[in-house]
C-alpha cells in the first residue's frame, strides 16, 4: 500500500516536473523566435539606415542613443574633403532614357563608395551628380591624405572599368573631376528636427569643391592642393598646375593633378613618359 | 539571447582551434569553467595565458566592484561590435542572477538601467578610454573626480577597459564564432544549470591583495606597468608585455612597429616617443620612423612588416566584417604562428595604449 502511494507520488512528481521542462523549452522556443524577429528587424533598419548615412555615424547613433538634440557631439577638427563630379552629366541626361540614366548612374556611385569605404573615407551627401565624401572626419585618421588620393586613383581606375562595361552596352562614357583638400572644419550630424546628415563644415570644404571645379579648367581627373600635397607621401607622383584664382579665396590656389604612384609599374612608366 | 549585436556581420572563422590540455586545465582551475576560446589562440603561448590572466575579476581588482567591471566589459563590447564578448559577458551576466530586461536596459539605455551615478560615470569613462582614445582622457578623468571615484579605482577601470579592448579585437579579428554563447541562455539545461553557474562563479571570482612589483621594467609600456605597482595587475600586465617580446613568431622591430602605429592612430604622442626610441636602438633611423608613422611605408621594411604596418592601422578603429576580410588576406600571406601573433600584439597594443593615456595622462 505504501509502497503504491509512493509509486504513486512519485508518477504525480514526475509529471509535475515533465510539464514544468514543457513549459519551460515552450517559453524558450517563443523568446528565441522573438529575439530572431527583432533581430532581423534590426538588421534590416541598420541596412536601411547605413544606405541615409555613413555606417560608422549608424553605428555611433546606435551606441549613443538617438538623442533629440541630435546625437553625437560636433568637434571642430582636421580633417580631408573631397568632391567628386560627373563630367557631362547633364548632357548625358538627355540623350538616355531615365531608366537607363537613373542605372548607370546607380553603378557610378557604387562604385565610387565602393572605393571610398575601401580607404576609410565616409560619403557624405550626394549632390545631384556629384559625391562628397570626407576622412579623418569621423574618427581621428593620421594617414587621412595619403587614405584620400589612393581613393581618388581607385575611382579613377573603377570609373575606367566601368567604361568599359558601358562600351560593351553601347553607352556612352564617364568621366570625373575630383578635388581634394584638408584643413580645419566642423564635424558632426547637421540639419532640421526631422532630417539631419553627417556633415563637415567650413572654408576648407569650400575649396575643394571650388578645386574641383578647377579640373575642368586643367582638363585633368583629380587635383589636390598645395595643403594636402604637403602632407602626401612621396611615392604620388604629382605635377603642378598654373594657379587660379577661385571665388570665394584672396589668394590664386595653386594645384597638383596625381599622376599615380611610384608602387605602380604603370605608373612608373608614366613617370618616364613625362 | 544576444539580441543587441545580433545585426552585426561576421565571417567565417579565421583560424583552426588546437587542444592544448595543459592549457585548458590552467583556465579551468583559474576560471572555474571551461575556457573553449582559448583553443584559438594555443599556438601563440602568451597570447592564451594573457587572456586568461589579464581577466580583471579573478584577483586583479582591489577597488572596482565586480559587477561594474562586469556592465563596463558589457558596454565597451558593445561599443566594439565584439559578438563573442558581448555574448560571453552577457552569459555571466545573466548566470550572476541579472534578469533579460535589465541587461536589455543596459544595452538600450543606461538611464532606464537603474544604476547608480557612480558606475555610470565609470561606463561614460571607460566609453571615452574605447572611443575616443588619449584625446578624450583628460575631460574623462575630470568626469570621474567629480563622481567621488578615487585614483586608484579610476586605474582599475582603466585596466577593465583596456583588456576588453584587447579581448574584443583577438575575438573579432580572428571572428572566433559567438554562437554558442549566444544559444547558452536559451538552452534548457543551462537554465536549469543557472544556480550552480552563479555559485561556481562566485566561488572562484576573488579580490585582488596589494602585490609588490619586484622588478622594475625597461621595455616599452614599462612605464605603465610601474603605474601600477602595488596592485595585483603590475606583475601580470608586466609578464604578458615580457613574454610578448619575447615570443618569437615575429620580430621585436615587426612588434614595436606595430605599436608605434596605434599610437600614432590614436594620437598619444608620448607612446609614439617611447615607441620611436625603441625603434631607433633596433637600427632604424629616426627619419626612418617617421616616414614609416607618417605614411605607413618605407624601404627600410620587410615585406612581413610592410603588411602588418598596413594592417596595424586597421584595427584601431573599424567594423568587424571589413577588419575580418582584411585579416583573411593577412592571413593568407603569413604562417599560422605569425598571423596569431600579430592579431595578439595589435590587440594588445589597442588596449595598453588606450590604458596608458588615461593611466598616466598622456596628451
Amino acid at each position: 500500500m505504501i509502497s503504491a502511494v509512493v509509486v504513486g507520488a512519485a508518477l504525480v512528481l514526475t509529471a509535475i516536473l515533465a510539464g514544468l521542462l514543457y513549459r519551460e523549452w515552450r517559453r524558450s522556443q517563443d523568446l528565441r523566435a522573438q529575439l530572431q524577429a527583432a533581430a532581423s528587424d534590426l538588421e534590416h533598419l541598420q541596412r536601411a539606415c547605413s544606405r541615409l548615412a555613413p555606417a560608422g555615424v549608424v553605428q555611433r547613433l546606435v551606441a549613443d542613443g538617438v538623442q533629440r538634440d541630435g546625437g553625437p557631439v560636433a568637434e571642430r577638427k582636421v580633417a580631408t574633403a573631397m568632391f567628386v563630379d560627373l563630367v557631362g552629366f547633364t548632357a548625358m541626361s538627355e540623350r538616355l532614357e531615365p531608366a537607363v540614366l537613373v542605372r548607370v548612374l546607380n553603378g557610378y556611385y557604387q562604385r565610387m563608395s565602393d572605393a571610398i569605404d575601401e580607404h576609410r573615407g565616409q560619403v557624405g551627401s550626394y549632390i545631384g551628380d556629384g559625391i562628397v565624401a570626407y576622412f579623418g572626419a569621423l574618427q581621428p585618421n593620421p594617414w587621412q591624405c595619403d587614405d584620400a588620393v589612393r581613393a581618388a586613383l581607385a575611382m579613377r581606375a573603377a570609373i575606367r572599368d566601368y567604361n568599359a562595361e558601358l562600351d560593351r552596352e553601347g553607352l556612352p562614357p564617364l568621366a570625373i573631376g575630383i578635388g581634394i583638400h584638408r584643413g580645419l572644419g566642423l564635424a558632426g550630424l547637421v540639419g532640421s528636427n526631422d532630417r539631419r546628415e553627417f556633415s563637415f563644415l567650413g572654408s576648407a570644404v569650400n575649396l575643394a569643391a571650388r578645386v574641383q571645379a578647377l579640373t575642368r579648367v586643367h582638363q585633368v581627373d583629380i587635383l589636390v592642393t598645395e595643403a594636402l600635397r604637403a602632407e602626401l607621401d612621396e611615392s604620388f607622383i604629382l605635377a603642378p598646375m598654373p594657379a587660379e584664382r577661385v571665388k570665394g579665396f584672396a589668394e590664386p590656389i595653386i594645384t597638383y593633378t596625381v599622376r599615380g604612384t611610384l608602387a605602380d609599374g604603370n605608373e612608373q612608366a608614366t613617370m618616364k613618359a613625362l | 539571447m544576444a539580441a543587441a549585436l545580433a545585426h552585426v556581420a561576421w565571417e567565417p572563422c579565421l583560424v583552426d582551434a588546437q587542444r592544448d590540455r595543459a592549457l585548458e586545465s590552467y583556465a579551468r582551475r583559474k576560471l572555474g569553467m571551461p575556457m573553449p576560446n582559448i583553443r584559438y589562440f594555443a599556438p601563440v603561448p602568451w597570447l592564451a595565458r594573457a587572456m586568461i590572466d589579464l581577466h580583471p575579476e579573478f584577483g586583479l581588482l582591489r577597488h572596482l566592484d565586480h559587477s561594474d567591471a562586469d556592465v563596463i566589459a558589457l558596454v565597451v563590447s558593445q561599443e566594439n561590435s565584439c559578438r563573442f564578448c558581448h555574448a560571453a559577458i552577457r552569459m555571466m551576466l545573466w548566470a550572476q542572477g541579472l534578469s533579460e530586461a535589465r541587461i536589455q536596459r543596459i544595452e538600450q539605455d543606461l538611464s532606464r538601467a537603474e544604476l547608480p551615478a557612480k558606475t555610470l560615470a565609470a561606463i561614460a569613462f571607460g566609453r571615452a578610454q574605447s572611443r575616443v582614445g588619449p584625446q578624450g582622457a583628460r575631460e574623462a578623468r575630470q568626469e570621474l573626480r567629480k563622481a567621488g571615484i578615487s585614483d586608484e579605482e579610476r586605474k582599475e577601470i582603466a585596466f577593465a577597459v583596456g583588456f576588453t579592448d584587447f579581448s574584443n579585437r583577438i575575438h573579432t579579428i580572428a571572428a572566433i564564432p559567438s554562437h554558442s554563447f549566444e544559444r547558452m541562455p536559451d538552452q534548457i539545461h543551462v537554465r536549469l544549470l543557472r544556480p550552480l553557474l552563479k555559485r561556481i562563479v562566485q566561488k572562484h571570482r576573488f579580490r585582488g591583495r596589494e602585490t609588490p612589483l619586484e622588478a622594475m621594467p625597461s621595455y616599452p609600456y614599462g612605464g605603465l606597468v610601474k603605474a601600477y605597482a602595488g596592485s595585483p595587475i603590475a606583475p601580470v600586465l608586466g609578464r604578458t608585455i615580457e613574454e610578448m617580446w619575447a615570443s618569437p613568431h615575429l620580430t621585436r622591430r615587426c612588434k614595436l612597429l606595430m605599436l608605434a602605429v596605434i599610437a600614432r592612430g590614436l594620437g598619444c604622442e608620448m607612446c609614439v616617443a617611447e615607441l620611436g626610441g625603441a625603434l631607433q636602438q633596433e637600427g632604424l633611423d629616426g627619419a626612418a620612423v617617421t616616414q614609416i608613422l607618417t605614411h605607413l611605408d618605407a624601404p627600410q621594411l620587410d615585406e612581413i612588416e610592410r603588411l602588418l604596418v598596413r594592417f596595424t592601422r586597421e584595427t584601431i578603429w573599424y567594423e568587424p566584417a571589413a577588419i575580418q576580410r582584411r585579416a583573411r588576406a593577412l592571413r593568407d600571406r603569413l604562417s599560422g604562428p605569425q598571423f596569431l601573433e600579430a592579431i595578439g600584439v595589435a590587440s594588445l597594443g589597442n588596449g595598453l595604449c588606450r590604458m596608458g593615456a588615461m593611466v598616466m595622462d598622456h596628451p
